[in-house]
């Protein structure tokens, strides 16, 4: 047997098992999502690009998807700074603080959640004792809701993005900016934060997408009066069983996802060049 | 131990060939050096032998044998990496014995005897069960050397294993490698971009040149004749003076460029356009007025023991190795002498 | 750590990380509070301390079959994703196949596309196909999306690895089969340990997907607790996520105990 004859033997498994059983269901999603009875129709997505009922959940899951990003982003850079410069065993610990809630089920998190926020829940009764809301506040069934939980979900992964990238960045180009008069902060500002632009963008792409195309946490935490287009693709699917429909729903998220995907990497792009 | 043929060897990277028609005759038991500057295919060569690079046309025979399209487990040899190449999970010995468990030689006990032995012949036998990442830079090329040699090769291919070791462990090892081909014999091939490596360590020189053989022979032949420039330059730190070489009455003379002129031995053939190499050490520093030639001191380098001169004369600059005594300074005037015999004449390439 | 800084800030900075900390493990806590409460309803602080809601969990039939099936198929996906990844991420490594990047990236690809929208073709194609889901379906889907992880892990692993080692098994007289599985397998070794990991992890916890492919009688244990917690949640619920983050942390000791977290952590 050659060389090649046995890297082929390797790959041929999993090459097989994408083509068959990754590539060959997105394929027949996309099919679904334009067919009728009569053949080929765009007659799904008129129909939810047409009902401004469909086009406030659009609207919804990309504002919230964006305040999650950017919270995120805001919480993970310091974070991830921080992870890089302390020493190796606090910045052990630090990993495992967050790794371990990737590691557990989203319904568990989210379950965490909805004991949190709900009526009764620890949040609402500490703001109620401060006297900042009233008696029958509750942060469950908001939005609101939905963003605390997505961003405690999808922080991780934004730390990580940019933590990967930040420990690369030399410390000393920051003591060089120290040295000519930078404070610490301006010195973060100019030096760490433009190196630092591709993780906070891969992580931003990253937290993006699964925000946008999550139904998990924004239906337990959300309720079902305010839906995202994850929320409303699994009720086609399982409550009126209406699949085309929700095919085409699926074709207008990931097309979505790519919209704002590709000015972002754009940014990247640029910023490496800047 | 075996000998070894190459025949015409020519070898080509996608369009671009690096040897080209390659021959070499390696005797049974001879420890033969591939000596040459990085990228001048010497490796390749070596790989080639090994069977881990194919060649587009020629021909390979060990012990007779043409082994051309055999891959490497098929050919009775064994070979040390730059990198030492130790397989990290196994241990010393485990790595040691791996060839014998490969080409099946010898029974558990008698494959235990053979790792003993080869690790005591490279004096780590009390590191047998220690693992690769516990050992220092030295001792894995130590044990890199005991898994080469346990399965007793028809050849013996080092690719280079010396580079990554300091100077003084460098010395200890080619002392060792010495002992250690004294005592097995092996037919070896050993890769080195070192002059002086080579000289002290191989029975002969194979002094390779973009892709072709510069010259072949004795360490001391090569070494006192270089046939070329290239090989003249390669092999000790050579002066070259540029000249133009006529004849009186039977005489050569030699004129530089700077208009001096100096008598050669009557057995140079050499006429017209030609090239004079004078090693550093050969040169001795005399008098403007005593010596063969006249120059100009431009510097010194102080070495501690010695020290060397760089001297303008024929138009050109040498180095010159000399004592610590007289000592001479920039734009002192100093007579250079050579004897005859220690003089390369070399036609204009 | 960069010292210049002023006192205000190190505080500023250490209170910073001890309300991210508590924010990304409040859930988590809670959920282990509630699971011991000895009251009926959910609420945290617990009221009182009982382990009856455990009780209730393991003799439970649902929560035990739901329990056994995530298993199974956690088991079986780990197998398959450790073996088929590695096998590819060794050949991609080796480039010993034409278009040995564009495969890197292919078998990445899962990772780009949310699982929603891989979850709808695959429960469409399979139903078009086969009919009702089984776990079979579940043990596919899982392997797809887990794959990737195995990719990348081992790759990385293989990336960092000396290139001179099986060449240098070849000249040591090893046949093609003793190269793979005495030399390169055992390179990969702390790739394929996190990849499997995180195969058995992810597919342990997998909801989404698991949402999906579901069918009367067949659920996992995510989608069980998924289940309850839209409808009539009681803390057994609370019982069943702790044992789950419970195998979740033996994992983690594990790993740690095999590989060392801090190389795990940087993969």
């Amino acid at each position: 047997m050659s060389d090649r004859a046995e890297n082929t033997l390797l790959v041929l498994p999993g090459l097989l098992l994408l083509a068959l059983a990754f590539f060959v269901p997105i394929a027949q999603m996309l099919m679904l999502s334009i067919s009728g009875e009569n053949g080929p129709t765009l007659e799904h997505f008129a129909r939810f690009l047409g009902d401004p009922y469909y086009l406030n959940v659009l609207w919804r899951t990309v504002r919230l998807s964006l305040i999650i990003t950017i919270i995120c982003a805001a919480l993970g850079f310091p974070l991830a700074y921080i992870m890089a410069h302390v020493g190796p065993r606090t910045r052990l610990w630090l990993i495992v603080m967050v790794i371990l809630p990737l590691m557990t089920s989203v319904v568990i998190r989210t379950f965490g959640w909805m004991v949190l926020l709900s009526r009764s829940g620890l949040l609402p009764e500490m703001l109620r004792s401060m006297g900042l809301v009233g008696r029958s506040y509750a942060i469950m069934q908001t939005e609101l809701a939905i963003v605390i939980g997505m961003v405690q979900v999808l922080l991780p992964f934004m730390t990580l993005s940019i933590l990967g990238v930040v420990t690369r960045i030399d410390t000393r180009l920051e003591e060089a900016a120290r040295t000519m008069g930078c404070t610490f902060f301006a010195a973060v500002r100019t030096v760490v934060l433009p190196l630092a632009i591709p993780g906070i963008v891969a992580g931003s792409l990253l937290v993006f997408t699964l925000s946008a195309s999550s139904f998990i946490t924004p239906n337990l935490l959300g309720g079902s009066r305010i839906q995202v287009l994850a929320a409303s693709i699994y009720r086609s699917v399982t409550q009126t069983l209406d699949w085309p429909f929700a095919a085409a729903q699926a074709v207008i998220l990931f097309v979505g996802v790519l919209l704002i995907l590709v000015p972002y990497a754009r940014l990247a792009r640029g910023g490496r060049n800047g | 131990m075996a000998d070894v043929r190459l025949t015409d060897i020519r070898k080509s990277f996608g369009q671009t060939e690096v040897l080209h028609g390659v021959s070499v005759d390696i005797h049974s038991g001879e420890f033969i050096s591939l000596l040459g500057a990085s990228g001048c295919g010497k490796t390749t060569l070596l790989r080639i032998v090994a069977g881990l690079e194919g060649v587009t046309s020629g021909k390979v025979e060990i012990d007779g044998r043409d082994v051309t399209g055999l891959p490497p487990e098929k050919r009775d040899i064994a070979m040390m990496f730059q990198s030492y190449a130790l397989l990290p999970h196994l241990s010393v010995a485990e790595n040691v014995r791996f060839p014998l468990r490969m080409r099946r030689i010898g029974s558990r006990e008698e494959q235990a005897e053979k790792v003993r032995d080869a690790l005591e012949t490279v004096q780590l036998g009390h590191m047998a069960e220690r693992k690769p990442s516990q050992l220092s830079g030295g001792q894995q090329q130590r044990v890199a050397l005991a898994r080469a040699i346990v399965s007793r090769p028809k050849v013996l291919l080092l690719d280079e294993p010396l580079s990554n070791l300091d100077a003084r462990l460098r010395e200890d090892m080619q002392v060792e490698l010495m002992q250690i081909h004294k005592r097995l014999g092996l037919t070896t091939i050993f890769v080195t971009h070192d002059q002086e490596e080579a000289l002290s360590l191989s029975d002969r020189i194979v002094l390779v040149n973009a892709g072709e053989i510069e010259q072949e022979g004795a360490p001391e032949d090569i070494y006192a004749r270089p046939a070329t420039g290239f090989a003249s330059n390669f092999l000790g730190a050579a002066n070259l003076l540029p000249a133009e070489v006529d004849q009186a009455d039977d005489i050569p003379i030699a004129r530089l460029a700077d208009g001096q002129r100096l008598e050669l031995s009557t057995d140079v053939a050499v006429r017209g356009p030609a090239v004079i190499a004078l090693r550093q050490e050969d040169i001795t520093l005399v008098a403007e007025s005593e010596g063969m030639l006249a120059g100009e001191v431009l510097a010194r380098i102080y070495l501690g023991a010695r020290n060397r001169y760089v001297i303008r004369v024929g138009g050109t600059e040498i180095r010159v190795l000399s004592g610590t005594e007289p000592v001479y300074e920039g734009g002192d005037k100093v007579g250079i002498s050579v004897a005859p015999e220690r003089m390369r004449v070399l036609a204009e390439q | 750590m960069v010292r210049s800084i002023s006192p205000l800030t190190r505080a500023a900075t250490i209170v910073f990380v001890l309300l991210t900390g508590i924010f990304l493990l409040a859930p988590l806590i809670v959920v282990v509070g509630v699971s011991v409460s000895e009251s009926q309803f959910i609420a945290f602080p617990p009221a009182g301390f009982s382990l009856r809601w455990y009780g209730e969990v393991l003799g439970s039939d649902a929560y035990l079959s739901a329990g056994f099936l995530s298993l199974q198929v956690a088991l079986l996906v780990t197998v398959t994703a450790t073996v088929i990844g590695g096998a590819a991420a060794i050949a991609i490594h080796r480039r010993g196949i034409p278009f040995a990047d564009l495969l890197g990236t292919f078998f990445l690809s899962p990772l780009v596309l949310p699982t929603i929208i891989y979850a709808i073709g695959m429960l469409v194609l399979w139903s078009t196909l086969f009919g009702a889901v089984s776990m079979l379906t579940l043990w596919i889907g899982h392997t797809v999306v887990t794959l990737p992880y195995v990719v990348r892990t081992t790759l990385a692993v293989l990336s960092e690895s000396d290139p001179f080692l099986e060449e240098a098994a070849q000249t040591m007289g090893a046949g093609r089969l003793q190269r793979l599985w005495l030399v390169v397998v055992p390179q990969c070794r702390p790739g394929l340990i996190a990849g499997a990991f995180f195969a058995f992890n992810i597919s342990f916890d997998e909801a989404v997907l698991s949402l999906f492919l579901r069918k009367p009688g067949m659920t996992t244990l995510p989608v069980q607790i998924y289940g309850q917690l839209e409808f009539s949640p009681d803390p057994s619920v609370a019982a069943v996520s702790t044992i789950m983050i419970g195998i979740t942390i033996f994992l983690i000791l594990v790993i740690d105990r095999l590989l060392g977290v801090q190389k795990f952590a940087s993969s």
